[in-house]
């Protein structure tokens, strides 16, 4: 195989994860919400997407509407459950994506167990992989970049403020005037529909959708991204989506070098599974560290401390 | 005296078979400070609690300004101003000292997803402006050098400091404060209640809980005695004193 195809492809692959695992690190890593179900918003977008653009809608509308379906079935999965205990949140969305992929799989319109065969969003005229690969790199990282700057604005903001805080002490938040339904409802909407985009463009880019995309080794692969690059820093999260995309390609190559007792798929899941402890018990903030809230009062103050320090010191 | 702030009706609160808050009625006016004392386990926190939102009243009507507020969610009940703060602090401990500053202010703009999106110029100068405020309030409670450091790392005294800080900090018509000067040395204990009662006389109402006696009659105009989930006596500090009911409470003769 092409080995530069090979990155590109990987480029891709890094790109469409990274948005998905924003949008976990704003649902866990700011508002603190346990969303164990990540994959069935991934599988709104892609299917939405998938089903529209069958019909000829344009791509652009195919992908918001991926977002948009998907921001509608996160409120109305959240609602019920924020209501309840955090823990049942993370019961409820996890089923909630075992569900969908069933249904995906048994019913017609969605292709069942064949999926559906999906055009891709711009197809140049003659054109190789390579440039196929490259016109991918920049759709899906215009959508990266969108989101990022959403999740970065949202985190230096008194919103993401209050965010934090009611992953702190939900009580004494509330206390302070921050609704926690709000914000926690609010907070599943915009990292669903993130995901939702993110559906959206792995089926465009892959040409078709099949139920065995969406296993919920996903959701635990976004996981492994947001815990090891560092919850609540929206850099870390993106590298952590880069390193594990790596670590997976990586170990694939090696397969087809070493013979093994073992299928190296689930080699793979457990290497995953033992990073994870690693990472845990001894970087448990990840690689990178919650990033402190910068807005311009708190910049002012910061420099002002500064200066009085550098004085002292003189 | 203005009109009354605070208006209990024979609240109850139970958990199982104990009633920590019994049949209790009192009258909070505006302006000024009021004071609630009894022994460990009397109900004064349980009262604090039922008034804010976090526990239900089992009987009992609660208004506030007027407006019923049994059913309000916490959020809604410190919206109209009335604001508390906790006995044992819950600092957001991750955050800084500033940030648990910032989030107590009242009204600050930024709060909302499109507003944080979209209207940035607006709440950034007004957030410089909180935050002179936060400031100011941390120079008083000696924790202005600690300002950027994570809520965390603060002392058991500093956390106090720091809960009382942000109850003054979101500008409230009527604050409760759980044993502000618990665990705070008996000097800056003092200087606390001097500049409460400062902000008093600037028309902010105080409803205090506070074991150190001697600290809260000499600035309380008003005080309560609660005994078992019941409010046994009332009165200015000095009848108060006076009362052989206030001395079986508290000396058991
Ligand atoms: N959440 C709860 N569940 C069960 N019982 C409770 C709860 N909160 C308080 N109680 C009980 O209610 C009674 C009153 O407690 P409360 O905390 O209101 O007393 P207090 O007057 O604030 O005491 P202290 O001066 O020690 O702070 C106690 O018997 C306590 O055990
Ligand atoms: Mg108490």
């Amino acid at each position: 195989m092409d080995p530069l195809l090979y990155v590109l492809d990987l480029i891709v692959f890094i790109g469409i994860f990274g948005i998905v695992a924003l949008s976990l690190n704003l649902e866990f890593g700011f508002a603190g919400l346990a969303n164990f179900g990540k994959v069935a918003f991934f599988l709104i977008g892609a299917y939405t997407y998938a089903l529209l653009s069958q019909i000829g809608v344009p791509f652009y509308l195919c992908l918001v509407a991926g977002g948009l379906v998907s921001a509608i079935f996160g409120l109305l999965v959240s609602l019920p459950a924020l209501r309840l205990r955090a823990d049942y949140l993370a019961i409820a969305v996890l089923a909630f994506g075992e569900i969908l992929r069933l249904i995906v799989k048994s019913e017609e319109f969605a292709g069942g167990d064949w999926g559906i065969t999906v055009s891709p969003a711009i197809s140049l005229v003659g054109a190789s992989h390579r440039v196929d690969a490259l016109v991918n790199i920049g759709l899906v990282y215009f959508c990266l970049l969108i989101c990022f700057i959403v999740v970065q604005l949202l985190a230096n903001s008194p919103y993401g403020r209050a965010m934090r805080a009611i992953r702190e002490d939900e009580v004494a938040a509330e206390a302070l005037g921050k609704s926690e339904v709000k914000y926690k409802a609010q907070a599943l909407m915009l990292g669903s529909a993130m995901a939702g985009v993110a559906g959206g463009l792995y089926a465009q880019y892959l040409q078709y959708v099949l139920p065995g995309m969406f296993m919920p080794m996903v959701t635990f692969t976004v996981w492994i991204m947001v815990l090891l690059g560092g919850p609540a820093n929206n850099w870390g999260v993106l590298l952590g989506a880069a390193l594990v995309q790596i670590f997976n390609r990586g170990t694939n190559i090696l397969k087809d070098y070493f013979i093994l007792p073992i299928n190296p798929t689930d080699l793979q899941y457990i290497l995953f599974g033992a990073l994870i402890i690693l990472v845990l018990l001894y970087r448990p903030q990840g690689l990178l560290k919650e990033s402190r809230i910068k807005t311009k009062a708190m910049e002012g103050v910061r420099r002002a401390r500064n200066a009085v320090k550098n004085k002292g010191s003189q | 005296m203005q009109e009354t702030l605070l208006k209990i009706r024979e609240v109850s609160k139970h958990f199982g078979g104990v009633y920590a808050v019994s049949g209790v009625s009192l009258n909070i006016k505006g302006g000024g400070i009021w004071g609630l004392v009894g022994p460990n386990g009397s109900g004064k926190t349980t009262l604090f609690n039922t008034i804010l939102g976090l526990h239900r009243p089992d009987e009992g009507d609660i208004y506030f300004n007027g407006k019923c507020i049994n059913r309000l969610a916490p959020h809604q009940i410190y919206g109209l101003g009335l604001v508390n703060a906790f006995q044992i602090p819950r600092l957001f401990s991750r955050l800084s000292v500033l940030d648990n500053m910032l989030l107590a202010a009242r009204g600050h703009q930024g709060d909302t997803l499109l507003n944080s999106l979209f209207l940035r110029k607006g709440w950034q100068e007004q957030e410089v402006e909180l935050a002179g405020k936060a400031m100011e309030i941390l120079e008083t409670l000696e924790l202005v050098h600690l300002a950027l450091s994570p809520a965390g790392e603060l002392s058991g005294g500093q956390r106090k400091l720091l809960e009382v800080g942000r109850g003054v900090m979101s500008s409230p018509t009527l604050l409760l404060l759980d044993e502000p000067a618990a665990g705070i040395n008996p000097n800056l204990g003092k200087k606390i209640f001097q500049g409460i009662e400062d902000l008093s006389q600037e028309g902010l109402s105080f409803f205090i809980i506070e074991h150190r006696l001697e600290i809260l009659f000499d600035f309380a105009h008003w005080v309560y005695v609660m005994d078992k989930g019941k409010i046994v006596v009332e009165g200015k500090p000095e009848e108060v004193l006076e009362d052989p009911a206030f001395f079986e409470v508290y000396l058991g003769v």
